[in-house]
């Protein structure tokens, strides 16, 4: 087995030094009874060679697309080959959580820099070493918001929050008997304001709006913040497509106290949803509420600077039961990613990259609304996402762009009953006029429904 | 290792001008700006402006300051810091994985769920329980997806009940989880020998007596949801009366959570479904050798028990067979389950970390059923081994035999004023990393050191030599110890500083 080292002259030595026979007599604290008799049901070890063929055998069982109209929370960008040459490098992705700080500098001070990164691309204050995803982040954040707006115990959602995030906040809120989550209508694509002026009351904690929200619909924050804040509540910005801070306002500029999302889009493929990598930015006010690790600067001995964890009395480890989140590992490598990608962009790269989405996602809807049977729904700008209404057969559109390898957008009807023969469209810098073209003739010649 | 002493924060070197990304050429006609003026984006003060080489260079300086698995031996206990197979890491980069899309139609992932689903068979195999999610993303959502499926099992059974009895050897994610999960923690006090009480314990310093696990099961009774148990627990010992303390709880309806992560020591040789364990998460980035990236990504999928099943989170990947003709190989097709009514719904975005995933089920067909099982022999042989070589040197304050990992206290050396702190620095100073300290709390001055199967006898030889000459120096110089490390980039740091006053970010001066 070639991940065992010793030979077996060696492991006799090890077995002669601590005084047993064989290696099942160390077993002894473990009662007879309990032991597993035979041994387990599975197949024999492969050699890398075999092992290699069946993952290849099952990764090619995926179909392969040209491209992909599809975003709806997982963003195809380009990937530069530095991120993939540098996280490869054992001294990143072998280490633990950097507990012992003399010897963990490397990952300490990246986490810092990547705290700096996503404090202004939010424009908010503090922020942690990562969260699991946008979903997990969203829980964190609205968990924390009624832990810092004592007394009150409701957290408004806005419908335009991504579907599967607001399925995982209620998963999550339904343990606790004493916290409400209510959802906000949208109004053409965006929360509707009167709707959420009905549902403030003292009791409400924070307030959650996508930004862009799931329809790719840029909600005004600045608009909503009046109200929100008149109420006494917090208003959190939640976004999925990290890219889009390139092109918008940060959102503690804009009027946001929170904000939180989903930064996959920094560094990553798809990757069949995860590792993705959630963050959770908020006021300084606010920090020692904040869940997870937070890395802070500080000095040694010799005075010379240097990154630690800290403000670890929030953590499970030392309040076990009165921690601010039972997180421990979160997403390390992928903060990594993001924060090389972010330092090759740079300001200039980002917001570059940023209108490369806007141009290409206006043009495709552009050339989708020459076509007879699309239609468009909405009026209201988005960055690289939109939905038209499609008059034709869903299941017919898909079934001819997969014929030529193309991944057509979401059907909303599985997620907004008020949105069905709706199309959630995402185009991106990866998307080539050549590419947007061909599926604008795929659709011309889908066969019109009867 | 460490070539430069020094290596400045990115935002310090940025200069205007500078660009380590560049754009396509841009095919359609620019974009029209629809954004409100007050939306548009003002600017930034962090992002620097570097070229690409700039930011290669300071990646891998800082790389170099790093501790990884292929510098040596990674002695955390309870980390499982095992070899990461690089075999793993080709195989979760191939385009047919990484390009998938997760809102792609389920004839379009075949490979996908495949492979999930071969990932599950073995999972149930190796922990003898019959139902499984992969969708946590770590242990601790593992924690909290097992004990919400027990608060679901208890709701549809008619009451949620208050409390989970935790021991106080527990990982603090457990309470933290019992917490996040709405119930309340009575913590289970330990015996002299590191496993759960069931009688009363009176604690010698102050007197006051701890309930153990017979009282409290007696006064709560059927207010207990459940226990959350790691075992092996947190002093690397084996539960051994587990499968009592399983039937103590079921007596009054509770059921048992066990902890995973020290599943290293029971792979192949022993499986929680045997013992009584309703529900347990694995860390899949400790027993099944996924990289632990600096803190993360891992994964944590939770098993359970049939009547568990119908609560687990939504989408579950089920198999149909495809009809064929005689004497022809079957053939399956996958497909998501999301119609499941009482299941307690999302606990992840999309389908948990599957590039994990991908990388646990190549280390699982690495290995195979015999392999599975020689490594945990091996890690248990390699633990027993620092034992055999550190006893007397170090106290075993719990002399219980050891599995996966041994657990010493400091008191040997606290006679010459040298704690575990001080004996941690100066590993790193021999160019080790520490093992986990003051951890279980348990134990006076925690030094928990697990090898795990990936060292060779040359390996733990010499962090045993290196250990016992800080025995040796802690006895003739132990001064010398309050200063380590001295050899590190940088000296102890003033952490209480960090806390007080604390700087979270760069901010331009």
């Amino acid at each position: 087995m070639r991940y065992l080292p010793s030979s077996p002259a060696e492991d006799r030595a090890l077995l002669d030094t601590i005084g047993v026979a064989r290696a099942e007599d160390l077993l002894t604290g473990i009662p007879e009874s309990l032991r597993l008799k035979g041994g387990l049901d599975l197949p024999a070890q492969g050699s890398e060679q075999e092992v290699t063929w069946q993952m290849l055998d099952l990764a090619n069982k995926n179909t392969r697309f040209c491209a992909q109209f599809l975003g709806a929370g997982a963003y195809d960008h380009f990937v530069p080959a530095a991120i993939d040459a540098m996280v490869g490098r054992q001294e990143w992705f072998t280490a633990y959580t950097p507990y012992q700080p003399e010897i963990s500098q490397g990952t300490l001070q990246h986490l810092f820099e990547y705290q700096t990164l996503i404090c202004d691309l939010t424009g908010l204050d503090v922020t942690n070493a990562s969260l699991y995803d946008g979903g997990t982040a969203c829980v964190e954040t609205a968990l924390m918001a009624v832990r810092v707006q004592k007394k009150r115990h409701t957290v408004l959602v806005s419908r335009g929050l991504h579907p599967l995030y607001r399925q995982v906040l209620k998963t999550n809120f339904a343990p606790h008997d004493d916290l409400k989550l209510v959802e906000v209508d949208l109004k053409d694509g965006v929360t509707d304001l009167a709707d959420l002026q009905a549902k403030l009351s003292g009791d409400v904690a924070a307030v959650m709006v996508g930004y862009p929200n799931f329809l790719g619909a840029v909600e005004d924050l600045s608009a909503l913040a009046g109200p929100v804040h008149a109420a006494g509540a917090l208003l959190v910005s939640v976004t999925q497509e990290a890219l889009a801070f390139g092109w918008l306002e940060a959102p503690g500029k804009a009027g946001a106290d929170m904000a939180c999302g989903e930064a996959m889009s920094f560094g990553n493929k798809p990757n069949f949803g995860g590792p993705y990598l959630g963050f959770l930015a908020v006021k300084d006010a606010h920090k020692r509420e904040i869940p997870g690790r937070v890395v802070g600067q500080t000095k040694d001995l010799d005075g010379r600077t240097g990154y630690v964890l800290t403000l670890t009395a929030r953590e499970q480890h030392i309040r076990r039961d009165k921690a601010t989140s039972n997180i421990c590992s979160n997403q390390g490598l992928v903060t990594l990613r993001a924060n090389i990608f972010l330092q090759l962009a740079g300001p200039e790269g980002l917001k570059g990259l940023a209108e490369q989405n806007v141009a290409k996602a206006q043009y495709l809807r552009q050339r989708l609304l020459e076509l007879p049977d699309m239609e468009p729904v909405l009026e209201v700008p988005f960055f690289n996402e939109f939905v038209l209404r499609y008059t034709g057969d869903y299941a017919a559109l898909q079934e001819a762009c997969l014929k030529e390898s193309l991944l057509p957008g979401l059907d909303l009807g599985r997620f907004y009953p008020e949105y069905q023969g709706c199309i959630l469209w995402c185009a991106t810098e990866l998307h080539t006029r050549q590419m947007i073209e061909s599926l604008v003739e795929i659709l011309a010649r889908v066969p019109a429904t009867v | 290792m460490f070539l430069r002493q020094r290596e400045s924060l990115s935002f310090d070197r940025s200069v205007p001008g500078k660009r380590g990304m560049d754009l396509p050429k841009l095919d359609v006609p620019a974009a029209k700006d629809t954004r409100p003026a007050h939306l548009k984006r003002s600017g930034f003060d962090a992002l620097p402006e570097l070229s690409e080489v700039e930011v290669i260079r300071h990646f891998t300086r800082l790389s170099k300051w790093n501790y990884g698995v292929d510098d040596g031996i990674y002695p955390l206990g309870s980390c499982t810091m095992k070899h990461n197979p690089r075999l793993n890491e080709k195989v979760a980069g191939l385009p047919g994985f990484t390009d998938s899309h997760p809102m792609a139609p389920d004839a379009l992932v075949q490979g996908n769920l495949e492979t999930l689903f071969t990932l599950q068979e073995w999972l149930k195999e190796i922990t003898g329980l019959p139902g499984i999610t992969l969708q946590p993303s770590a242990g601790a959502a593992g924690e909290l997806t097992g004990v919400m499926l027990i608060r679901a099992y208890h709701v549809a059974q008619g009451a949620k009940r208050r409390v989970i009895l935790i021991p106080d050897s527990g990982h603090g994610t457990n309470p933290a989880t019992a917490a996040m999960a709405g119930y309340e923690v009575v913590e289970l006090p330990s015996r002299p020998d590191g496993t759960i009480s069931f009688e009363d314990v009176t604690d010698p310093l102050n007197g006051k007596v701890r309930k153990g696990l017979k009282t409290l099961v007696a006064e709560l009774g059927t207010e207990i949801a459940g226990a959350m148990i790691t075992n092996p627990n947190t002093v690397g010992v084996f539960e051994f009366r587990f499968k009592e303390i399983s039937d103590l709880l079921h007596s009054v309806g509770a059921l048992v959570y066990m902890d995973g992560a020290n599943m290293n020591a029971l792979v192949g040789v022993a499986r929680p479904g045997d013992f009584g364990v309703d529900v347990m998460h694995l860390n899949l980035h400790k027993t099944f050798s996924t990289p632990h990236g600096g803190g993360g990504p891992g994964a944590g999928p939770v098993c359970c028990t049939e009547k568990l099943l119908p609560f687990l989170p939504v989408p579950v990947v089920v198999r149909d067979t495809v009809k064929v003709g005689e004497g022809e190989v079957p053939r399956h097709t996958y497909r998501w389950d999301w119609d499941r009514p009482q299941s307690i719904g999302k606990v992840h975005t999309f389908y948990g970390n599957f590039g994990i995933l991908v990388r646990a089920l190549t280390y699982c067909l690495s290995h195979g059923s015999d392999g599975l099982k020689e490594a945990t022999l091996r890690a248990i042989v390699n633990a027993n081994y620092i034992r055999a070589r550190l006893k007397g040197a170090y106290a075993l304050h719990i002399d219980s035999p050891s599995l996966h990992e041994v657990v010493f206290s400091d008191t040997l050396q606290a006679k010459h004023d040298v704690h575990t702190l001080d004996i941690a620095k100066r590993l790193i100073d021999h160019g080790y990393h520490p093992p986990t300290i003051y951890f279980p709390l348990i134990v006076p001055g925690a030094l928990m050191i697990e090898p795990t199967e990936s060292e060779d006898k040359g390996e733990l030889d010499a962090f045993c030599d290196t250990m016992l000459a800080i025995a040796k120096e802690v006895e003739e110089n132990p001064e010398a110890l309050h200063q380590a490390p001295t050899l590190a980039p940088l000296r102890r740091m003033d952490e209480t500083t960090a806390a007080r006053k604390p700087v979270l970010r760069w901010t331009k001066a």
